[in-house]
């Protein structure tokens, strides 16, 4: 163990930078995962492969790209720089919508993790009684659901209404029927631009990151938890609360079921609003959504999401309860 | 590389090292154990990014002046110096039809070399351009083949300066200047004040019940699978926190029963030390008050913790207790919640610099204050102690 000094006192400005730390360390590989793949995107991928890939028709794109996170399992921090090469190389804002939603719900490791926090491991034996993971199943599904909406709603908007100019700019155009053959760029030069991409993608990344870090560490160590105790017994502010924790806590979604199991004070379909608000907007995703999206659009993410998921988890918790085996 | 665009590369290449350093120093020197639980991969990713954004760094210095794939297509050499001093060149980004008709009319690679022409060529006569103004309420002086290069190349000097300190700044400072440990303002903050011994959603983790003697020397993993063990509960109670959790704030009127448990079963199960006290952390303190059976067992025997001190707030008129409490992590030290309980000695509590680690020799007792059932240690010692290797539980 080596140190640089000796550590400083404990002080309230020492809180929020600890608190700032944790959360960066916890984010940042993800980041990092995300532009590399980012950068691989917008070197190596063929765009036409892409067209070729997903289905012609836009809504069932749009119903696939929901379950693209079982594929190509990413959190939100790796998937917002993923999701903008993707739309320049000619995915759907749809379903680049839909994906950067439902991936970092709709994915193993967190079907994992959920799992194992809310202690579903044990209640499952076999196909027979998967309803008896009651969180896992709810979370995932309704993640689905509010993630393929969306997309459905973005589907009636022409890209420039939603992504920032500079995004819109970048995408490629389909190349004409009678277009001479892109000449061949030899390897090292593709690597070189991927490289040149993931540093670019990260630092624009790591920068909306930092900020929203900052406002959550300052929220975290500095205001008084216990004001959330209080909305939580109230049936009505229940999930409002536990919403706008979800938005200042800005957890990763491979982690933050392990924080909502033991909130005592909140029912079930205010842990799922939670689990699935959570991974989709936060203060750090707010930020780093600006990077892709018009301010106008992110703004109505906002609210569309809060007021969606709002309504939708405490119906959606009886649904699935149902399901569940006596 | 043109001037600009090669400054932007050296600090890009700068700042991702600075990332990298934090990163690497914090887990090499091991300080990384008080941010991150010791399980799962959280304190390895900080490893393997500091080292893979070390790697991009490098590669990116050492292929400075390599041909760039991106630029040939779209010849970015001879570009920013012209489009950051005009205004033209971008308008044709807004012609977009809905989606998938994409108004380029351009394909890949040519039509940006079209635009340069075009720049330069009306380098004078582009200010009706300027006046519709619509795209430079983004603070970026977007290019038209921007899409490789990010915030940095693309914003005004004021906006990258901005950027870099963001980038910089606030890591390099609490780098340098977080203590590593909470000061007792966050821990209050963070629900020092506020236990809710009726609660019992971590409660298989820190109940007498689940652990033998050997497991308790090597404390469980969290989130690892309790093992079910002769005097388990039945595996709803636990795995349904909410029927019991629903009604905690109006609170049991008294601790759940989870079936026999007796002084036999606490003695096999948890260490004692040389002097016959009962050695507990914290936490598992806390969660006795949830079980009847355990508390019934362990209440007048002697216990035995250590953790950090503060003064308490609650029921403490008469100024004979003190508040002992430790941290517990789930995923990170964000998430880190105090569990604590009240020390009572009977007369004018000894005073202590708040945070000092004590060890604490008492009884145990149980009161009812206000609607829950207070877990006390009525102490016959205690006394400043080193802090232990982790100072959060994991």
């Amino acid at each position: 163990m080596f140190l640089l000094a000796a550590l400083p006192e404990p002080s309230r400005i020492g809180d929020v930078l600890m608190a700032f730390l944790s959360i960066l360390f916890e984010g940042a590989p993800y980041i990092m995962i995300g532009t590399v793949l980012s950068g691989m995107i917008a070197a190596f991928l063929d765009s036409k492969l892409l067209d070729r890939v997903l289905p012609k028709n836009r809504v069932v794109a749009t119903f696939t790209a929901g379950f693209l996170g079982l594929v190509f399992p990413v959190c939100e921090c790796a998937v917002v720089p993923v999701i903008r090469r993707l739309v320049q190389k000619g995915l759907p804002v749809s379903c680049a919508v839909t994906y950067m939603l439902s991936a970092p719900i709709m994915n193993p490791i967190v079907a994992i993790s959920t799992l194992t926090a809310f202690k579903e491991f044990q209640l499952v034996k076999g196909f027979g009684d998967l309803g008896n993971a009651t969180m896992t199943l709810s979370r995932l599904s309704l993640g689905y659901l509010v993630a393929v909406i969306v997309g459905l709603i973005v589907l009636r908007f022409r890209p420039s209404q939603i992504l920032q100019a500079k995004v819109v700019e970048g995408i490629s155009a389909p190349l004409p029927q009678d277009a001479p053959p892109a000449p061949a760029k030899n390897f090292n030069a593709k690597l070189v631009h991927a490289m040149r991409t993931a540093m670019g993608d990260f630092l624009d990344t790591a920068m909306y990151f930092t900020i929203g870090v900052i406002i959550t560490s300052v929220f975290n160590t500095q205001v008084n938890q216990s004001i959330l105790d209080t909305v939580a017994s109230s049936e009505w502010m229940a999930l409002p609360a536990i919403m706008g924790l979800a938005m200042v806590l800005s957890l990763c979604s491979t982690s933050d079921a392990f924080i909502a199991a033991p909130m005592a004070a909140f029912s079930m379909a205010a842990k799922l609003a939670f689990l699935v608000f959570g991974p989709m907007m936060d203060i750090k995703l707010l930020f780093m959504y600006s990077a892709v999206f018009k301010r106008r659009v992110v703004m109505a993410l906002l609210i569309g999401l809060f007021i969606l998921i709002g309504c939708l988890s405490e119906p959606w918790m009886i649904v699935i309860q149902k399901l569940a085996t006596k | 590389m043109s001037g600009p665009r090669t400054i932007i590369h050296f600090l890009s290449i700068l700042i991702l090292l600075l990332w990298s350093a934090v990163l690497l120093y914090f887990h090499l020197s091991g300080r990384v154990a008080a941010y991150l639980p010791p399980d799962g991969i959280f304190r390895q990713m900080v490893l393997i990014s500091g080292i893979g954004l070390a790697v991009v760094a490098l590669f990116n210095l050492f292929t400075t002046n390599a041909e760039d794939a991106g630029c040939e297509a779209h010849g970015c050499d001879h570009d920013h110096s012209h489009d950051h001093q005009d205004c033209c060149g971008h308008h044709h980004g807004h012609n977009h039809g809905p989606e998938g008709e994409s108004g380029h009319t351009h394909h890949e690679g040519c039509g940006h070399d079209h635009d340069h022409g075009h720049s330069h060529g009306h380098h004078d006569g582009c200010g009706h351009d300027h006046d519709h103004g619509h795209h430079h309420d983004h603070d970026h002086d977007h290019s038209s083949h921007d899409h490789s290069h990010g915030i940095l190349a693309e914003s005004s000097w004021p906006g990258r300066i901005a950027a870099l300190l963001v980038l910089s700044a606030p890591l390099t400072w609490a780098a340098f200047q977080s203590p590593d440990r909470y000061s007792a303002n966050a821990i209050t903050n963070k629900g020092l004040y506020n236990p809710n011994y009726n609660d019992t959603s971590n409660a298989d983790k820190f109940t007498l019940r689940t652990e033998t003697a050997e497991t308790k020397a090597e404390r469980p993993k969290p989130n690892v699978t309790p093992q079910p063990t002769a005097p388990l509960p039945p595996p709803a109670q636990f795995s349904q926190p909410d029927a019991v959790v629903k009604a905690s704030p109006k609170a049991p009127e008294k601790a759940q029963s989870y079936g026999s448990f007796t002084l036999e079963d606490l003695k096999k199960q948890v260490p004692q030390s040389k002097e016959g006290n009962f050695i507990l952390e914290v936490p598992e303190i806390y969660y006795t008050a949830g079980d009847a059976e355990v508390q019934k067992a362990i209440t007048g025997q002697p216990v035995e913790t250590t953790a950090q001190v503060l003064p308490e707030k609650v029921n403490n008129a008469d100024g004979h207790r003190l508040r002992v409490f430790r941290m517990l992590v789930q995923c990170c030290a964000a998430d880190a919640r105090p569990y604590s309980v009240p020390v009572d000695f009977g007369k004018k509590a000894p005073e202590f610099k708040d945070m000092t680690w004590v060890k604490v020799v008492g009884t145990m007792t149980y009161k009812k204050e206000g609607d829950q059932m207070v877990p006390i240690i009525e102490a016959t010692k205690i006394e400043e102690t080193t802090a232990p290797a982790d100072a959060m539980i994991y």
